[in-house]
């Protein structure tokens, strides 16, 4: 019997739980909702909000109050860049490739000096490469077409690859398994969460706390970059802010999958979790006619209301 | 008739008896000193008295009532006004609102009457008037104040309580002589006024300049008041240490290796930065070197500096016959440079995660893994935990679900997959159980066999007499005597400890 009840307790069970109980909920409100196409669909979607969450995820774990506020711009920028680079031309997906994960490495770069040398606060760093970000974006747009997607890359995030599955999903999927040895099975992995819940105690045993916490800020960059491209697939074409709506989610999805915004505790498989469950979340709102406006406040409750639930305990202490 | 009497007080925490006895009687017009060594009581006793730590037995009489002290408000009500060993100043307020915080003079019940302010808090500067040195002003942020500054402002602070029962926790650690001696003539006025006075200090020379009586506590318990004027030194240091304060280390903590031909595992030569000055010593292979003294007069200061976690301003260090100038703990990890704190919380414990990653950081940086294999890890942390007799369930459940010796053991053993030359300690056995602490020298001894040169560090003599072979005492940051072979007892440790800097 405790055994059931630490079961049901663990974050990712309830995670899964709300899943079937969403659909369930979707498909009584809209039949078809969850009808095996549409579920293709909302796992596409939640991809994309998966690769971003997988970068929030290692900074959040890293600890001292670690958070990636810019993954949004990334995201953006990251598509024009895809967009103009290839211009609807399948020899430039692999350029493409390379110049988004170079932009996403440099702007995490940036974050990880700005945390680690200047010592600004993650929350208050990455909030103005945020702003930075935002304003580059405004002055590209301005000088350049904002590009196609190559039909290569449309075809690998829409059309069926393999088992009639769509290649964004598999790579979702490599994505997570990477995650989960990353994590588990190396050093670099157990140096993340040794940072993340004593930062000091990890310097004393040796571990190059700055240097592994810009990597963590690269990762996430680099994450970033891979979702906007990978966005640019699934919309054809770029257009402004479409990365606007990961910063709040991807925080959403690593909450919910049971990592402690305190860090050093957590991991990716419930960020999984927590993609699709926010992916699913909103196309229920979207099926009874909530606007993005009101998604929005949902989403920003559900964090709070989330923070209330497994949140804060560490968070809290002084 | 007295100011203060304390009959019978004590004070217990969970199991430890942090006070058995306190009996105390302080006369108007009398600087009390109170002696005890590290963790006595005597901290303790202060605090009752203040207000912050609430006895569990005894009664207290002010001015020959019983008094019922419920908090530091309470005791400052009654007359008590405390100087904070620990200062309690706030940094980004001015010199002269530090020194009235506890009374704010207030205008129309509701605003700080600045004038008022200035005018008593000028009273307090203007008697250290001269001493107080550079940059010192009222309108200065104590934040941009020196450490002896600092000080002053606390001194300041307490004196401004104008309270008729004023108690000084080590009020001079960081003052120098003509700040002492201005504090001095201060408190001998405060005498005449007939104010009673507690003070503590580890300077024995201060100590016979400005008490009148003293009072020794040794083991939580009040052994003994004497006047200062008919006694000396030697008998307080005496009743410090109690009974067999004169014999030497004895036999059975013999040397765990009698001889070492085998060389130097580190030299350290005239070394000074943050927190000590000019130490130089040679530990060899095989030797267990035991630095003693009094509670933070540099040695964890030195200890963190050679493992690149403090800073170095000069001097050198080598490990066998190579410089060794450590920038960071990863560095000296490398290069065969092992630390072990007794704040483990702070600076071991990973806390939240598996018992096998808080053994394996070390071999994961000397063996440049980059895979976490689990089987292999698990080979190599089971002969360390063994080696410390570490008692656990099983490796993947979290360090936090051991005991606090038992963490202690998994830090340790962290150091023992792949053997360091070198071995810092730094009070490694505070706060952890007998039987732990037992296992740890054990094995403290046994890796000093193996051939390590050891460094260690402990704020219990006992344990530096039973297993050190030479004995390093510091006093206000550097070594000022070095107990070899038979001086290697309580009494010495403890004149060397209290001599003055």
């Amino acid at each position: 019997m405790n055994v059931a009840i630490s079961f049901l307790k663990k974050p990712l069970v309830i995670a899964l739980l709300l899943i079937v109980a969403l659909l369930y909920l979707g498909e009584s409100l809209s039949p078809g909702f969850a009808s095996a196409d549409q579920i293709l669909r909302l796992l596409i979607v939640a991809s994309l909000l998966g690769i971003v969450a997988a970068g929030q995820n290692v900074v959040i774990l890293g600890g001292r109050e670690g958070i990636d506020l810019s993954v949004g711009g990334v995201v953006s920028l990251s598509a024009i860049i895809a967009g103009n680079v290839m211009n609807g031309a399948d020899g430039g997906i692999l350029p493409a490739i390379l110049a988004c994960l170079a932009a996403g490495a440099f702007f995490g770069l940036l974050n990880g000096l700005g945390v680690t040398l200047l010592r600004i606060p993650p929350l208050v760093m990455t909030l103005g490469m945020l702003g930075v970000l935002q304003g580059l974006l405004v002055v590209i747009r301005n000088g350049i077409p904002s590009g196609r997607a190559a039909p290569g890359l449309s075809a690998f995030v829409t059309q069926p690859l393999v088992l009639g599955i769509p290649g964004i999903i598999w790579l979702w999927i490599a994505i997570g398994l990477f995650m989960a040895f990353m994590l588990n099975r190396t050093v670099f992995g157990h140096r993340i969460y040794a940072i993340g819940s004593n930062e000091h105690a990890a310097y004393m045993a040796g571990v190059p706390v700055r240097r592994m916490r810009i990597g963590l800020f690269m990762i996430s960059g680099m994450f970033a970059a891979i979702a906007g491209l990978c966005l640019l697939g699934y919309s054809g074409s770029s257009f402004a802010n479409v990365g606007e709506q990961y910063m709040l989610s991807s925080i959403i999805a690593v909450v919910f999958g049971g990592t402690s915004l305190a860090g050093g505790k957590g991991g990716y498989t419930g960020t999984m979790a927590g993609a699709l469950l926010l992916v699913i979340l909103q196309g229920i709102l979207t099926t009874v006619n909530i606007d993005e406006s009101g998604r929005q406040m949902v989403f920003g409750a559900t964090l709070l209301l989330l923070m209330l639930f497994y949140g804060r305990g560490r968070a809290m202490r002084a | 008739m007295s100011k203060l009497k304390m009959n019978g007080v004590s004070k217990a925490y969970g199991a430890t008896l942090a006070l058995r006895r306190g009996d105390l009687e302080i006369a108007a017009g009398e600087v009390h000193v109170l002696m005890g060594s590290n963790g006595s009581g005597k901290s303790t006793l202060c605090k009752i008295i203040a207000g912050s730590v609430r006895p569990d037995g005894g009664e207290i009489l002010i001015d020959g009532r019983t008094a019922t002290i419920t908090g530091p408000q309470s005791a400052r009500a009654q007359g008590i006004g405390i100087f904070y060993q620990e200062l309690s100043l706030a940094g980004h307020r001015s010199v002269e609102e530090n020194i009235c915080l506890a009374m704010l003079p207030v205008r129309a019940g509701m605003f700080i009457d600045r004038a008022a302010l200035k005018a008593r808090a000028a009273r307090y500067i203007d008697l250290f008037a001269g001493v107080s040195g550079d940059g010192f002003a009222a309108e200065t942020l104590v934040g941009n104040l020196r450490a002896d500054q600092r000080q002053l402002v606390e001194i300041m602070k307490a004196l401004a309580s104008e309270a008729p029962i004023l108690i000084f926790d080590e009020p001079t650690s960081a003052l120098d002589r003509a700040q002492v001696d201005r504090f001095f003539d201060i408190l001998r006025g405060l005498k005449s006024d007939g104010r009673g006075i507690i003070f503590i200090s580890h300077r024995m020379d201060e100590i016979t300049a400005i008490g009148d009586r003293v009072t020794i506590i040794r083991d939580g318990e009040t052994i003994k008041t004497l006047n200062l004027n008919e006694t000396d030194p030697g008998a307080v240091i005496r009743l410090m240490v109690g009974g067999a304060g004169d014999m030497p280390a004895s036999r059975s903590s013999a040397p765990a290796v009698a001889s070492f031909s085998t060389g130097a595992a580190m030299t350290v030569d005239k070394l000074s930065g943050a927190g000590f000055r000019n130490v130089s010593f040679e530990v060899a292979k095989g030797e267990i070197l035991g630095l003693g003294g009094l509670h933070g007069q540099g040695q964890s200061a030195v200890l963190r500096a050679i493992f690149g976690a403090g800073a170095i301003t000069s001097g050198g260090i080598r490990i066998g016959g190579d410089h060794f100038d450590a920038k960071s703990p990863r560095d000296a990890i490398r290069r065969g440079c092992a630390y072990v704190s007794g704040d483990r919380g702070r600076d071991g414990v990973i806390a939240g995660r598996p018992i096998i990653e808080n053994v394996t950081p070390i071999h994961y940086l000397r063996d440049r893994l980059m895979i976490a294999h689990p089987s292999s890890l698990r080979e190599k942390a089971m002969p360390a935990l063994a080696a410390m007799h570490t008692k656990f369930a099983s490796l993947l459940h979290p360090i936090n679900s051991l005991s606090g010796g038992n963490q202690q053991k998994v830090i340790i053993a962290r150091w023992l997959i792949d053997r360091p030359d070198v071995l810092l300690l730094d009070d490694p056995t505070k706060g952890i159980d007998l039987s732990a602490k037992a296992d740890l020298f054990a094995l403290i001894r046994q890796l000093a066999a193996d051939g390590l040169g050891i460094l260690l560090y402990s704020s219990e003599d006992a344990e530096l007499l039973g297993n050190a072979n030479r004995i390093l005492v510091f006093n206000g940051g550097s070594v000022t005597r070095e107990l070899i072979g038979e001086d290697r007892t309580r009494y010495n440790l403890y004149q060397a400890a209290y001599e003055a800097a």
